[in-house]
């Protein structure tokens, strides 16, 4: 039986992440049109770590930009229209300010060279994976890359797979 | 976005010009020790053990290139005629205190892993 790996933030590398298999939803919400799954278990939180190599910023609207681990580049898009959005129009406007707040944080964070802790949810653009991203962290430590590497291979083979890989 | 490479991590001495890696417009990732740079030409030359590898730095920002730094460059390889190659970097950053060996070992296990995923 394939891992559940739904409420979890998979650690993935960029290769394994950019060829999770994309399957129409169509009784599902508008921003969840596509389910993704890796070797048969769905999922829909990543978290990845890598450097910044491109950001495409429109202040007020959002932050484009990708991470390059090494294996793969991951398109991530940061959203910053929460105080004009309709989508954030029933939530309290303090929480809404917050939450607007915390995202241009995390835009200020997202410089190119910069080595960065990404999570966020699973969405499809133009039939390519991207990152909605919900957290940014910017790692200081020279090693981190190499034990993210090592993390990811780690977890795919202890517990992502459902059957061990054969040589 | 889309037209972004990922860099192909390599290491100094896998790039001799009969390695499948050492090609034209080949984006990559290389590590090593700044043994020279050029204010004038914005050249550095990064060294691993005996190989050594030409950057060119004209793209990068906010970057202070000391000898003797580990750094770390992404960018698009550039072959010369006489086969001397020089890295267009787009992205770099100072790493002083990587574990090389650590790296270097996990690098060979990553490219197993892709190869073993990308097969089964």
């Amino acid at each position: 039986m394939p891992p559940n790996l739904h409420n979890t933030h998979v650690k993935l590398l960029a290769f394994d992440l950019l060829s999770l298999t994309q399957t129409p939803n169509p009784h599902s919400s508008s921003s969840d049109t596509i389910s993704f799954s890796r070797r048969g278990s769905p999922l829909s939180r990543v978290e990845i770590l890598g450097t910044v190599t491109f950001r495409d910023s429109k202040p007020g609207k959002f932050l484009k930009f990708s991470i390059d681990d090494g294996t793969g580049c991951v398109p991530c898009i940061l959203w910053l229209n929460h105080l004009t959005s309709t989508y954030f129009s029933r939530r309290r406007p303090q929480d809404v300010r917050l939450i607007a707040h915390v995202a241009s944080d995390f835009a200020s964070l997202i410089k190119i060279g910069a080595v960065a802790r990404i999570r966020g949810r699973v969405t499809g653009y133009r039939g390519s994976v991207q990152i909605t991203v919900s957290d940014v962290l910017i790692e200081r430590d020279p090693n981190v890359e190499t034990l993210h590497w090592l993390d990811c291979m780690r977890l795919a083979g202890k517990c992502y797979d459902p059957l061990p890989h054969r040589k | 976005m889309a037209g972004i490479q990922s860099g192909t991590p390599v290491t100094l001495a896998e790039l001799r010009p009969e390695s499948p890696l050492f090609k034209e417009g080949a984006s990559l990732r290389v590590t090593g020790k700044i043994q020279e740079y050029s204010v004038e030409t914005a050249i550095a030359t990064v060294v691993d053990g005996d190989s050594k590898l030409k950057i060119d730095t004209q793209h990068l920002r906010d970057l202070s290139f000391r000898t003797g730094s580990i750094f770390q460059f992404i960018g698009e390889l550039l072959i010369h005629p006489d086969n001397e190659a020089v890295l267009q970097a787009r992205v770099g950053r100072n790493v002083d205190g990587i574990d090389l060996n650590l790296y270097h070992q996990s690098l060979q296990l990553l490219r197993q892993f892709q190869a073993d995923h990308i097969r089964a």
